[in-house]
């Protein structure tokens, strides 16, 4: 056309240069945030693998702590380790079947406004601050009553509840409904479809979701503080006495300036940091597998 | 053809002679729903014990208490205004931090990533919700807040010591420490559900803006982030319920400074929830104790807000999706 | 059957047996705590917690198989946990007031050890050298009315010392503490200013400083801020590595706190009123009091008269009190108790009742 290219064009040029720098930088910003993100966590974790794993040993799950010790004693955390096995253990096992109950009648008999509303039941209990369930818990069982590990283990069993009930409910969603008319179709009883066909069908989603909410709550320090704090020094087992755990023990170690205790602490965040880190990653390769086999079965 | 009435029963039962069936027709359903009862009746529980719990302080300092700055135990004079400006202070600034890096990583992965790096940048990132707050806060104390508190506060507060929120340096971890700490705590909430939603916007809306020659930014700036602005308000909503209800890790760094209401974010400071978890065990009076209560009682009732909020807002976003889809 | 994978079977059994497992340890603990006895459970005071849980828990479930839960939340929460009852005893260096007793509902105090606080300092260049104090003088330190370690006042009480011209950081307890009660009933006695202007309670007004929690916290403060004051109970000076300032006493000695110091200062009790309110600050010049240290006190478990726990409780602290328990502590610096003192409080044990 001519030599120079009309002004018009020239601005579009430029402008279009403009817009791809912007979009370049953009674009690095974004390839920046992933590694800050990963490296976040990648930091903590090999902060505290790096200062905790060289005080590991195996005193801190076999010795109890000698507090005010004068020279040097081999101290570990074993009441710790042995309080948090039976209080997570008895909060499993409160939570699990009312979760389990709640989720079958969400999904097999309510109605769906009862349906709604109970959804959004457990979202507002999932919402609730870890610490004011403790104080729930000690306004309702340890005022008057004292503390014990049951207290401790029902504070973590109310935080538990809402994900084991909607792992439960999103798992017997995907058992497909074929199954359950084929299953009345025969005439066996409502009950037992649910107990018999249908839950069966989900245990593996139960485990994941129970296994998940387990690792949640591991390191739940919060409801601990007011209902399980009052501790001896001793391993002890009685759950009608409070006991010491992992996560409140952390905690206390942590606000002490004595390196001794905080090597201690660095160790037991370890231990308990692979502790949830393998069961949560765990059940979330399990759950993409069976997800994948019921998708699987289903076609 | 239906065998099944509303309720998923069979119409009629053929075989439903034998009781057993029948009883266990009742007690499966009854028990159940006990237990959904239980799930609904628990939340009417925590809110009439927390609130019974501070009814002594309600009737004491009244409303009064939420403007009233200082806890002193010692003329029983306990107020709360310290604790809302510390939670609203180092919850929205780990709001501001964690935003846009949690958008920035849900566009990473689901725009700009090779498809092999997906999966496991996503794992690793929600590999961070699970590290307990307990040893996030040790690493702040230990790890965190020496650095902080002897490189970056130091240097900020020579190059902008002019903004009050860059004042001197306290001699512990402070409000600073703990928005970190706080911005880490929610960065994979936000980012998990904004990964989500992006990866929703339907790619025809997608490939219509790129075919008109957008660049890729004007692109998301164009379609994918209005699309998804009522669902990223929501995580917003729910990372500032996270943030507010964290109690151990900020109690472990922030300093537990009750009696000033300061705006110089070096300085230690206290928040709702931290200041429950560390006063708790030690309080010297019912008043004290029923005060700590009142405290919970205003946390309680934020996220229960935060919640109904954050649902209406997802279930608005909704309705408006499937209309765009139609 | 439905199917499951094999590794699903797997976890579901192992889900299973640790469930079993659980239970099973959990049902035998409670067993055997049933067989044993329990536990007792107490909190309070940081100064006797060195006892309760560093002595006298381990030896008292070695030998009788009973557990002692602690908690050192601090004198003034000790009292508010028992009088809520949340805790079977609580411990307390402060008597407690006749509003707390009231609000006890029959509590009964007793006094089962006999131990002291004093000034820990941090000063570059004089740690490990012996500071001189005065009553007055760390008064008007806690006034704020010395603010520099280069003070003449300072100065005048240590020639010996090279005073280095850093500002004083006071530190002083966050908590409702029993060392606070003792350290201030002596500042009481020594400074009217003081006595008028804050006065002598387990928590007062700070005219300056900042708190920490526990003798734990205000150790932790001290060691690490150069230029530091503050006050903890002795053993926490050990364990800590802390210095103690020494103090001019009524008899004109500089006395540090001992179990011999603390032992004569204790010689002060001459009745021990109802209220067990026995105040051994400050014992006036004497020939007997010349090695006193002036900042003694008596450490208190209170425990309702009316327990469900009685007896456990009565053959704890009972234990506690034999002369045995109580020469065990010396090492933690805890002095013998008087006779007098000693009598009164296995008196007073005898009245806690089911």
């Amino acid at each position: 056309m001519s030599a120079a290219a009309p002004a018009v064009f020239r601005r579009a040029n430029d402008r279009l240069a403009r817009r791809r720098v912007v979009n370049h930088a953009l674009e690095l910003v974004a390839w920046l945030a992933a590694p800050v993100g990963v490296g976040i966590l990648g930091l903590v974790v090999w902060s505290v693998a790096k200062r905790g794993a060289s005080q590991l040993n195996l005193d801190l799950l076999t010795k109890p702590p000698v507090p005010f010790a004068i020279g040097t004693v081999r101290q570990g955390l074993a009441n710790a380790f042995a309080g948090s096995l039976v209080i997570v253990g008895l909060a499993t096992a409160m939570t699990l079947p009312v979760g389990i109950l709640v989720a079958v009648y969400v999904n097999e008999f309510a109605r769906r406004p009862v349906r709604n509303g109970l959804g959004l039941a457990l979202d507002v209990l999932t919402g609730i601050p870890a610490i004011v369930i403790g104080i729930f818990v000690f306004g309702l069982v340890v005022v008057g009553r004292g503390q014990s590990g049951y207290a401790g283990a029902f504070a973590l069993a109310v935080l538990m509840l809402p994900y084991v009930a909607r792992a439960t409910i999103e798992v017997l969603a995907l058992v497909p409904d074929s199954l359950r008319e084929a299953s009345l179709g025969l005439g066996v009883p409502r009950w037992r479809t649910t107990v018999g066909i249908v839950l069966p069908q989900t245990i593996g989603g139960i485990v994941t979701g129970g296994v998940l909410a387990v690792a949640r709550v591991a390191g739940e320090t919060a409801p601990l503080l007011f209902t399980s704090s009052i501790v001896g020094n001793q391993i002890a087992w009685n759950p009608a006495h409070a006991l010491q755990t992992v996560p409140v023990a952390i905690f206390e170690l942590s606000e002490q300036g004595d390196p001794a205790d905080t090597a201690r602490a660095w160790a037991a965040a370890f231990v308990l940091l692979v502790f949830i880190l393998v069961t949560s990653l765990g059940a979330r390769w399990l759950a993409n597998r069976s997800r994948r086999k019921l998708g699987r079965a289903a076609r | 053809m239906s065998t099944l009435d509303a309720t998923g029963a069979p119409a009629h039962r053929p075989f439903a002679g034998r009781r057993g069936a029948r009883v266990g027709d009742v007690v499966l359903p009854g028990m159940s729903g006990l237990a959904a009862l239980v799930a609904v009746v628990l939340i009417g529980l925590i809110a009439y014990k927390v609130a019974a719990g501070s009814r002594l302080a309600l009737s004491t300092f009244g409303l009064g208490f939420l403007s009233h700055v200082g806890w002193d135990p010692v003329h029983g004079r306990f107020g709360g205004a310290s604790f809302l400006f510390g939670t609203a202070v180092t919850s929205v600034g780990a709001l501001i931090l964690a935003t846009p890096l949690a958008l920035a990583i849900a566009l990473f992965l689901t725009e700009l990533a090779p498809r092999w790096l997906r999966a496991p940048v996503t794992a690793l990132v929600e590999t961070l919700a699970a590290i307990p707050s307990v040893v996030i806060g040790l690493w702040g104390i230990i790890v965190l807040g020496p650095v902080l508190r002897d490189h970056v506060m130091p240097g900020l507060h020579s190059a902008l010591g002019f903004i009050p929120l860059f004042g001197p340096a306290g001699p512990g971890p402070g409000v600073f420490t703990a928005i970190v700490v706080l911005t880490i705590m929610i960065l994979p909430i936000v980012s998990s559900i904004a990964r989500e939603l992006f990866l929703g916007v339907p790619p025809e809306l997608k490939e219509a803006a790129l075919g008109l020659g957008t660049t890729r930014w004007e692109m998301v700036r164009g379609v994918v982030l209005p699309y998804t602005r009522g669902g990223i308000a929501a995580a917003v909503i729910l990372g500032l319920g996270r943030a507010v209800g964290e109690a151990i890790a900020v109690a472990q760094v922030i300093g537990g400074v009750d009696n000033l209401v300061s705006w110089n974010l070096f300085a230690g400071g206290n928040t709702l929830a931290a200041k429950i978890a560390l006063e708790f065990q030690s309080s010297t009076s019912d008043l004290e104790t029923s005060s700590l209560f009142y405290l919970a009682l205003i946390l309680l009732v934020f996220s229960l807000v935060v919640n109904v909020v954050a649902r209406s807002v997802v279930r608005r976003v909704a309705r408006r999706q499937g209309l765009v889809l139609r | 059957m439905p199917k499951h994978g094999m590794l699903v079977r797997i976890i579901l059994g192992t889900a299973a047996a640790a469930v079993l497992a659980a239970l099973a340890v959990t049902s035998a603990g409670a067993a055997s705590a049933r067989r044993s006895g329990g536990s007792l459970v107490g909190a309070g005071s940081s100064l006797v917690a060195p006892a309760v849980q560093g002595v006298w828990g381990p030896a008292y479930q070695a030998a009788k198989g009973v557990g002692i839960q602690y908690s050192p939340v601090g004198s003034g929460a000790g009292i508010a946990q028992i009088t809520a009852r949340t805790v079977d005893f609580g411990a307390s260096d402060a008597p407690m007031t006749s509003d707390q007793a009231h609000h006890c509902h029959g509590c009964i105090e007793i006094p089962w050890a006999l131990a002291a606080t004093g000034p820990v300092y941090n000063i570059p260049g004089v740690n490990g050298l012996q500071l001189h104090l005065t009553g007055p003088v760390l008064a008007r330190i806690y006034l704020g009315q010395i603010t520099s370690w280069s003070d003449p006042a300072l100065k005048r009480l240590n020639p010996h010392l090279k005073l280095p011209g850093k500002k004083i950081t006071v530190v002083h307890r966050s908590d409702g503490s029993g060392d606070t009660f003792a350290f201030t009933d002596y500042l009481s006695k020594v400074s009217r200013t003081w006595a008028s202007r804050v006065g002598k309670a387990t928590a007062v007004s700070w005219p300056t400083g900042e708190g920490g929690k526990g003798n734990a916290g205000v150790a932790a403060i001290v060691s690490s801020t150069p230029g530091a004051i503050g006050y903890v109970s002795t053993f926490y000076v050990y364990q800590n590595h802390l210095h103690m300032a020494r103090i001019l006493n009524s008899s004109g000695r500089y006395t540090f706190p001992s179990v011999k110091s603390i032992e004569s200062a204790a010689q002060l009790v001459k009745r021990v009123p109802a209220n067990t309110a026995i105040s051994i600050t400050d014992p006036p010049r004497s020939a007997k009091f010349r090695n006193a240290w002036p900042i003694s006190t008596f450490t208190y478990v209170i425990v309702p008269i009316k327990s469900p726990k009685a007896s456990q409780l009565r053959a704890f602290i009972g234990w506690a009190l034999g002369a045995r328990q109580q020469k065990a502590i010396r090492k933690l610096v805890f002095a013998p108790m008087p006779t007098l003192v000693a009598r009164v409080a296995h008196s007073r044990l005898k009245k806690i009742h089911p």
